[in-house]
């Protein structure tokens, strides 16, 4: 868990993430569709985003784009002091196993690996030693309930505890932003309840969380919500508190 | 074609009818070419195989065949006569014969001669010289008009007149001579000057010789020539010419042989009984051209079941692969309506297509692979004595065989896996949620092992006692098979899977040493069958041990490297997938391996090979029969120490073997000398306390024989059904039928120079009179001579003899050298099988790669580099190779030292391992495996997170 700086009530917090002008184009053969158009964003370090807007509106991309996931046709990223988009691939996937942590839709682990061996993936691609990755990793198993689950490969858990392993391997590096594209899509109410409050332990923490959802009431939970559609921020609006 | 199409069928009637399932089945064709493109060659393979293997058989057959066009024509049968006494009172009576019986067409004198030709050089030297050129005497007219087929006699022209020769197209280019030229001829210890006339084509009668081999150096001159060279008894220890009464059956050329039972029939009828020296020539060669192609069909069928097996194996795991990846199609389609047999229908159609596809293609490589293998053969069998002259031909029965055997074993395997398959659970396939485990113990697995058990047991206790090797080796292995299943319910699967297959390899191991009776003799398939049971066996213990092989090299890794990690984490988890590429490398690794550390087994015994066969002397000198080279000349060379004068000749023979039949072999009458010297090894001394013993006694008695274990057979691969001391032959005269009944005193090894069967001379000289002639010389050089250059000095000495000089040690070289060729071929050949392996390998990481997008994507994401993704797949594609070559190499040289150990290929022989051979050929596997992933790995590196993730939510 991240000993990040607290979110910040009295003034504006220095931006982790200073979006200008992103433009993003899809090509499929003879056609092309403007997913982004001119996207400007700023994002304060530990701030909790939700990024909303029905299918097809350009959320995912804006996460991929922003995260440096995905190339930008053009306009530019900034990330943690960093121009993500100048950066050569290999220097990019250095700086996101660093400094990020990403939450997917349909978990994603890694089918081969056991859930203590999927959570300290991304310490080792870190360069911590794999002695303190293993303590780390099961320590941050251990905390989100699944200190009995350390050796069960992913098939062998339940969608909740996927879920909860993905968030586990996301905060394991200790990054200071963590992406999370629908997290709660695949799981119940309830489950879903549970992950969307653990993140809200996250975040309170001090962790920058950017979430995209289509979900209202999950969107209702973060502390500023962006609306987008046809590919350009539409609203912006801050909420009076954060989940 | 008619099996095909029958089989077929099914499939066009649900291809026509189903429109659905035809679709599903073009499209998933159609979807990725190139994967398509893979997965037909990796099948085409095994038909490829197949069919090669016939038309190898094919071509051998042609080319041996094609003799009887060119060296024999119309001639059907030829009888031996005792001279030309009993040569003209024979054609005389078979004349009338011909005259009134339509049985037989034609009948024709001919005497033949080896003699010695040369063409003089500028200065008068020998300029060119052939040592076993055929001197024919025929009448020309008689012989165009023989067979009433003039021009399949190749005889053209007038008979030459005295002095005048006509020459054959072959002698005619080894000497560079042709009409107007001189020839000289020596027979008899004369030399006779030819002009020579013409030159005749090889065919027919023009193209006859007492030479072995495809090759005619023959020479005709008119009737009377012969007498007037001379010969016994004028030439004392010279062999009089071969006097030949001609028969030509009913029918033309190729129809002839098909009357040869009539043919004799009317013979014997008409003269009372039958000749003595009648061979049924034609058939016999066209017989012998069959066997040898049936041998080398099998042969090379039997060493190309590992690569057809390997091509089982790919079509197996990428069907597997295919379902795996279809498995939410599949689930979906099960959920609006398509039942599970229109499933299995689906993907049999879509295999149907990949097999019609990949056995079409297939026979057609199959084809141009035959070619290539029948040439390098040729070449090997080209460098030894009999040239062959390679006749290309592929029967349309044979490709028409291979293409419907690499069909229906494609069509099998992919129909049993689809039914397999196809059994799916509609939610958990269309979420694609992990199968359940299977429960431990099912009734069917029950029942499956308790059948297994039972029939290997009775398998075993019938065919070990019967010393049957297939029962003695796979019987025991199938009983703990069958164990398997029916202990689960009480042990758990890990240890009893591995107790089991340790058992197997033990057994697979040892069991030639174990029960040597059963495989005496062993042949090919029974290799095949070991190679199965060891390599099944072992990727069984791997298999089931992965993830300690695992954790071992993940710790030697010291859990730092993430590729090594990723890479060995996916084949570790796969363990169906990665033990069907396992099966295919270590089946093709083990007979690549077997077969390098057999060829150089005997190829680093050359030392030892040459003491055996030398038998105290250093070199042998062959010689015409005409014209011998005198041996008390040779004796008393100051450079010649001891000489033993050898009768080699033509022989028949019938043993308990043979079931009632004289089979054609070689006799040699050996002498005091042979004996003094140190006569060549024995593997079976009989009753005799030395070699020198057993020699003696048939020195002294004429009733017995010393014949070699590889007396009267033919092939390749271990001697098989050895005769044993003590059993009777009986020797036959091929010319004038007399025989003798003959007890094997004792069995000699087997080895290039003592094939023959050893009485002594004055036996043979009884039984053969003036034939029996000392035609080969051993000879010991006298101190400090060299053995090379006493043989090059005996060979210009005695050219006019038509002197044959070599040394053992060249000899056993020269065969050696043959022999490696040939293992060299097959392990070109059996290279086919690891295209096989390393397609299939190839095939797999090209789907690993689609099936891991989405995790590569995550990888990425979470900042795994790219050169890292490249690495894991380089990584697992390694690991699985080089544990399939790790397995197979271990288990070759296991097996090979087994077997070497226990004497089957000879005794004594040193176990000795050609580790650069065998690390070239297990990196060069590695490396052409890598090679063959580079392009998916690197495929894989290039997946952008963004777009691999976007697909998959």
């Amino acid at each position: 868990m991240p000993d990040g700086p607290s979110p910040h009530p009295e003034g504006p917090a220095p931006a982790i993430l200073t979006a200008t002008a992103v433009r993003k184009t899809y090509r499929t053969g003879a056609e092309s569709v403007l997913a982004l158009d001119d996207i400007d964003l700023r994002v304060a370090a530990g701030e909790f985003l939700a990024v909303m807007g029905p299918s097809g509106s350009g959320k995912t991309t804006l996460l991929n784009c922003l995260s440096g996931l995905d190339d930008i046709d053009a306009g530019s990223v900034d990330l943690g002091g960093e121009s993500i988009h100048e950066m050569t691939d290999a220097r990019r996937t250095r700086h996101r196993a660093r400094t990020m942590g990403f939450i997917f839709q349909s978990f994603n682990l890694i089918p081969v690996f056991s859930a203590v061996e999927n959570v300290e993936l991304p310490l080792l691609l870190a360069g911590v030693s794999p002695k303190e990755s293993r303590r780390r990793a099961e320590e941050s198993l251990e905390r989100l309930g699944l200190g009995h689950r350390l050796r069960h490969r992913p098939p062998e858990l339940s969608g909740g505890e996927q879920q909860r392993v993905t968030v586990a391997r996301a905060i394991a590096g200790e990054p200071s932003i963590v992406w999370a594209d629908e997290p709660t899509g695949n799981l119940d109410t309830e489950t879903a309840g549970s992950v969307m409050e653990l993140l809200g332990d996250l975040h309170r923490a001090g962790l920058t969380l950017i979430l995209v959802t289509h979900d209202q009431a999950i969107g209702a939970t973060a502390g500023r919500r962006i609306e987008v559609r046809d590919g350009r921020i539409v609203a912006d609006r801050r909420q009076g508190t954060a989940a | 074609m008619i099996l095909v199409a029958l089989i077929s069928l099914p499939f066009a009637v649900l291809a026509l009818r189903r429109p659905v399932l035809r679709r599903l089945a073009v499209r998933n064709l159609a979807r990725r070419p190139r994967e398509t493109a893979l997965v037909v060659l990796g099948s085409l393979l095994g038909t490829a195989i197949i069919t090669s293997s016939m038309v190898v058989g094919d071509t051998l057959d042609a080319s041996l065949r094609q003799g009887t066009r060119t060296q024999l024509g119309p001639i059907d049968e030829l009888i031996a006569t005792s001279g030309a006494d009993e040569q003209a009172t024979l054609a005389a009576a078979l004349g009338e014969l011909d005259a009134g019986d339509d049985r037989i067409d034609g009948v024709l004198a001919l005497t033949a001669l080896r003699v010695a030709a040369s063409t003089p050089g500028p200065g008068g030297e020998v300029a060119r010289a052939e040592p076993g050129a055929t001197l024919v005497e025929v009448d020309f007219p008689a012989a165009r008009a023989f067979g009433g087929e003039p021009a399949a006699t190749g005889i053209e022209g007038p008979t030459p007149g005295p002095g005048r020769t006509v020459v054959g197209t072959d002698l005619a280019e080894e000497l560079g001579v042709g009409p107007g030229d001189t020839v000289s001829v020596y027979a008899f210890g004369g030399q006779r000057d030819l002009v020579v006339d013409r030159v005749l084509d090889q065919r027919g009668i023009a193209g006859f010789t007492l030479a072995f081999g495809t090759s005619s150096p023959t020479l005709f001159v008119a009737p009377g020539t012969l007498a007037d060279l001379g010969g016994p008894p004028a030439a004392p220890g010279a062999a009089p010419p071969s006097s030949f009464v001609a028969v030509s059956n009913q029918g033309d050329t190729l129809a002839g042989a098909e009357g040869t039972g009539a043919a004799v029939a009317a013979i014997t009828e008409h003269l009372g009984s039958t000749p003595g020296g009648l061979a049924t020539t034609k058939a016999d060669r066209e017989a012998d051209a069959e066997e040898v192609g049936a041998q080398f069909s099998e042969l090379f069928g039997s060493i190309g079941f590992f690569s057809v097996l390997a091509g089982v194996l790919l079509l197996v795991n990428i069907f597997v692969m295919l379902a795996q990846e279809r498995k939410s199609e599949m689930g979906m389609l099960r959920a609006v309506g398509l039942r599970r047999a229109g499933l299995v229908g689906s993907f049999s159609l879509e295999g149907w297509m990949y097999a019609l596809a990949s056995a079409g293609l297939g026979a057609a490589v199959g084809i141009g692979i035959g070619r290539v293998v029948s040439g390098v053969a040729a070449d090997i069998f080209g460098g030894q004595e009999a040239t062959l002259e390679l006749t290309f031909a592929a029967d349309a029965a044979s490709v028409e065989s291979g293409f419907s055997t690499g069909f229906l074993i494609a069509l099998v395997t992919v129909v049993l896996t689809s039914l397999s398959i196809s059994r799916v659970n509609v939610i958990r396939a269309i979420r694609d949620l992990p199968e359940p485990p299977a429960p431990r113990t099912r009734l069917r697995s029950l029942v499956a092992g308790a059948v297994v058990v039972l029939a290997a047991g009775a398998w075993s206790a019938t065919g070990i006692p019967a010393e049957d090797p297939f029962a003695s080796l796979a019987g025991p292995v199938l009983v703990v098979a069958g164990l398997v299943p029916l202990l689960s319910r009480w042990v758990p699967r890990r240890p009893l899977v591995s107790v089991a297959a340790v058992a197997a390899l033990a057994w697979g191991v040892t069991a030639f040493g174990v029960l040597p009776g059963a495989f005496a003799g062993a042949e090919i398939p029974v290799f095949v069958v070991q190679g199965i049971v060891l390599t099944a066996a072992a990727v069984a213990l791997a298999t089931q041990n992965q993830e300690a092989l695992g954790a071992a090299l993940r710790h030697l890794g010291r859990g730092r490297s993430m590729a090594l990690r990723l890479g060995l984490a996916y084949p570790l988890a796969r363990r169906f997938r990665t033990g069907m590429i396992l099966a295919m490398y270590s089946l093709v690794v083990f007979t690549l391996v077997f077969i390098v550390v057999l060829s150089n087994l005997f190829a680093s015994q050359i030392e030892r090979f040459t003491e055996e066969v030398s038998g105290g002397f250093d070199l042998e000198v062959s010689s015409n029969d005409a014209n011998p080279v005198p041996v008390d000349e040779v004796r008393a060379r100051g450079d010649v120490g001891t000489v033993a004068a050898l009768a080699d000749a033509g022989a028949e023979f019938r043993t308990p073997r043979t079931g009632g039949e004289f089979e054609r072999w070689f006799v040699t009458g050996i002498d005091e000398a042979f004996v003094e010297a140190g006569p060549t090894s024995l593997g079976d001394l009989g009753d005799y306390p030395d070699a020198g013993a057993a020699y003696r006694a048939v020195l002294d008695d004429p009733s017995l024989v010393i014949v070699s274990d590889f007396f009267l057979q033919g092939g390749g691969g271990p001697p098989e059904e050895a005769l044993e001391p003590g059993e009777q032959i009986t020797l036959r005269d091929p010319v004038s039928g007399q025989t003798r009944d003959l007890t094997i005193a004792a069995l000699a090894d087997s080895s290039f120079a003592n094939v023959g069967a050893y009485i002594s001379r004055s036996s043979l000289e009884e039984l053969y009179g003036p034939r029996a002639v000392a035609n080969r010389l051993l000879v010991a050089g006298a101190p400090e001579t060299d053995p090379e250059v006493l043989a090059g000095e005996l060979d210009a000495t005695y050219l006019a003899n038509g002197a044959d000089a070599e040394t053992f040690r060249e000899l056993v070289a020269t065969n050696l050298a043959s022999q490696t060729q040939f293992f060299r071929l097959m392990q070109g050949y059996l290279a086919l099988g690891l295209v096989v392996g390393i397609a299939g390998l190839g095939v797999v990481m090209v789907r690993a790669v689609r099936e891991r997008r989405r995790q590569v994507g995550v990888l990425r994401a979470l900042g795994y580099p790219s050169a890292a993704v490249r690495r894991a797949f380089l990584v697992e594609s390694a690991f699985v190779a080089a544990e399939g070559i790790l397995i197979g190499t271990a288990l070759a040289l296991a097996s090979a030292w087994q077997i070497v150990g226990n004497d089957t290929f000879g005794d004594d022989l040193a176990f000795v391992v050609p580790w650069n051979e065998v690390a070239l050929l297990a990196v060069a596997t590695l490396v052409a495996s890598l090679v063959a992933t580079a392009i998916p790995a690197q495929q894989a590196s290039r997946i952008r997170p963004a777009l691999a993730l976007r697909l998959a939510d």
